[in-house]
């Protein structure tokens, strides 16, 4: 029987581990008495609750023949990774660079990402949201969103 | 007489430019987000919740539940002509709508479903106005043992109607009720898991999650999928006419449909998507000719149609009642509610009548709204669904970033939702439901409360549960549910029977 150590594996293993630490921590908030219950109880009961669950699934997948999930393929991979990194890029830079400029520039990586072909498309993609954003958010609903360098410093 | 007066009221309230806009703003959305891959229901009307707070809680209801509504109306019409389902709830029209349209029946199949899902939504506010009173009535006596026994029973129902593995529903759920304990817990002003940060001192708010979890996740699914163009059948207003036989083969499965998928709406679960299957099996089932489902039988389209559209009403009868959410969408309407300080719940209908009125009345008006946007634009909404992949997905991930950024002015914010779409993502792959998760992070507080009311009021002596009838009857059916769910000699010998032969029933 092949047994391999899977994503979801760890995820599972994840999981009891973090209804543990949850039971744990909870400890330390204080229980109560059943009839005055304190802030710890009822955390407590979830992170035993899901620590007991995660066990359970954890244990039954490490009984039944490995059942692994077709793996992505090198550009599925590439694609996930290349989009996380640009919304990290989107969060990190926005203060700095402002919403305009980095929604520009997050824009036009994911649609060449996903593989828009030429420069041309996806600048207009970029262009429009970045203008729709304007629109909508900045000068509709005065929404504050941070214009780093376009507010001068 | 008096709900037809209060009726006459809410119509009367309905009728502002702003609430009919709202309406109609909803149904746009809803039925595009509906055509189009990338953004389903749920995490649209994540994203526009905080545009509806300066306008009132009203406007609020009826714009989010314009979105879902018209997502049910949308999903419909690439499933007909695309073969590719807009949204879950639409996979079943797939199978004979599809079929319709190859032998050149795809208008009178648009036009069927539009009407059904017309006749489905009014039989379903017909529902709602009758049960919801009703219950919320009943619900007044309500105390914390009755709610926490409800909660029980929800997330056992949940759990197991979620997903085909219940533990993974279970786990969500847990998941889901731990991260709702995060922050000062308000009862006793107590900070939990927050580990010294000010950021998590205020919660971790639904709405970020919610976005990640079913905006971020999708956006991510459909990108590492390989695109095909699809092929859009185009239909002229004037094909849609269906014949003297397609009609006569449609009404009693349009009727069958809207009453079945109403009570489906009434259990905790995706009770959108569980009302199409159900309504498809029963029509198959009564068919004389269950051959043809499957090969373009207009029983086969109209009737999921129609049960989905009145499931959306039927969960919104435990959302207002008891201030209970069972669905994803519900979920985020009722964090909405809150939002606009309505605590829906068994005295919303004293506190709050005109909030629940209006909204009856302006949703025959979204109703009648959908049926006249959708037909004459089913042509435009089909050309909708060709937009790309790669120019859509950039455009909806940006928005999704500024969207709950501009809730808060909060980058913490845009870092839960990023997270919880990576994590949606596998989780999805991992086939885990996603929906008892958001249930849980909104039902959390709920729970949490009447448990704590529950000790205080029995002194610790959980065994005084067993003094209340109705507390007591809801464990009931949640171990009864449980017995039947998981125990096949509790449903008979013959079940076990093709149990052992590997047969689903």
């Amino acid at each position: 029987m092949e047994r391999r150590l899977t994503l979801e594996t760890l995820f599972e293993a994840v999981l009891t581990v973090l209804g543990a630490a949850i039971a744990a921590v909870s400890w330390s908030y204080g229980f109560g008495t059943l009839a005055r219950p304190g802030p710890g109880l009822y955390p407590f009961c979830i992170g035993v609750a899901t620590a007991l669950f995660g066990a359970v699934a954890l244990a039954s997948r490490l009984r039944e023949p490995a059942r692994r999930e077709p793996p992505l393929d090198p550009v599925a991979r590439r694609r996930l990774a290349l989009l996380s990194g640009i919304f990290v890029f989107w969060i990190v830079a926005m203060p700095v660079l402002g919403y305009v400029v980095v929604t520009l520039i997050a824009v036009y990586a994911s649609a060449k990402t996903l593989e828009l072909e030429g420069h041309v498309k996806p600048l207009a993609v970029a262009g429009g949201t970045a203008l729709f954003i304007y629109v909508l958010f900045d000068h509709w609903l005065y929404i504050d969103l941070p214009r780093g360098m376009l507010a001068g410093g | 007489m008096e709900g037809l007066h209060l009726l006459l009221n809410g119509f009367a309230s309905s009728f502002t430019a702003v609430n009919l806009l709202a309406c109609f703003i909803g149904a746009l959305i809803g039925t595009l987000v509906g055509v189009l891959p990338g953004l389903g229901p749920t995490a649209t009307m994540a994203l526009i919740l905080p545009f509806t707070l300066p306008y009132g809680p009203t406007t609020g209801l009826i714009m989010m539940t314009g979105v879902w509504y018209g997502a049910m109306y949308g999903g419909s019409t690439t499933s007909i002509l695309v073969n590719i389902p807009g949204e879950a709830a639409s996979v079943v029209t797939c199978f004979d709508g599809y079929q319709m349209c190859r032998k050149g029946r795809a208008g009178p199949a648009l036009a069927l479903v539009a009407s059904g899902s017309f006749i489905a939504g009014t039989i379903g506010l017909l529902g709602l106005q009758f049960f919801a009173p009703l219950l919320g009535n009943a619900a007044l006596s309500f105390g914390p043992p009755e709610f926490l026994c409800f909660m029980i029973f929800a997330f056992v129902l949940l759990s197991n109607l979620s997903s085909e593995a219940p533990l993974k529903g279970a786990l969500m759920i847990t998941l889901g009720l731990f991260l709702s304990t995060v922050g000062i817990n308000p009862m006793d002003s107590y900070p939990r898991f927050t580990f010294g940060s000010e950021k998590l001192m205020l919660g971790i708010d639904f709405l970020p999650i919610a976005m990640g979890l079913f905006g971020i996740a999708e956006i991510l699914s459909i990108a590492v999928e390989k695109y095909v163009k699809p092929v859009v059948h185009q239909v002229r207003l004037r094909d849609l006419y269906p014949n003297g036989d397609e009609v006569r083969r449609s009404v009693k499965p349009m009727l069958r449909g809207s009453v079945l998928g109403f009570f489906v709406g009434l259990l905790p679960g995706p009770c959108t998507v569980i009302s199409t299957f159900a309504a498809y099996s029963l029509e198959k089932r009564l068919s004389r000719h269950p051959e043809q489902f499957g090969h373009g039988a207009v029983e086969g389209v109209v009737a999921p149609e129609s049960a989905n559209n009145s499931a959306v009403m039927g969960s919104m009868v435990p959302l207002l009642t008891l201030g209970i959410p069972f669905a994803a969408p519900s979920a985020i309407m009722l964090a909405g509610l809150r939002m606009h300080n309505v605590e829906p719940g068994p005295m919303l209908f004293t506190t709050n009548p005109d909030v629940f009125w209006t909204f009856i009345a302006a949703m025959y008006v979204g109703n009648l709204m959908l049926l006249v946007l959708n037909l004459p634009l089913v042509g435009l909404f089909a050309r909708v669904a060709l937009i790309r992949p790669q120019i859509l997905l950039p455009v909806i991930s940006v928005l999704c970033l500024v969207g709950v950024y501009s809730v808060r002015n909060a980058m913490f914010d845009v870092w839960v939702m990023v997270i919880a779409g990576i994590l949606g993502f596998f989780l999805r792959r991992w086939k885990y439901p996603v929906s008892p998760f958001i249930i849980g992070l909104v039902l959390g507080p709920t729970t949490e409360n009447s448990l704590r009311q529950t000790l205080l009021m029995f002194q610790g002596d959980v065994a005084g549960i067993g003094d209340r009838p109705l507390a007591v009857a809801l464990l009931a059916l949640a171990v009864a549910f449980l017995v039947f769910r998981h125990w096949p000699w509790a449903r008979g010998k013959g079940y076990a029977l093709k149990m052992e032969e590997g047969k689903s029933l």
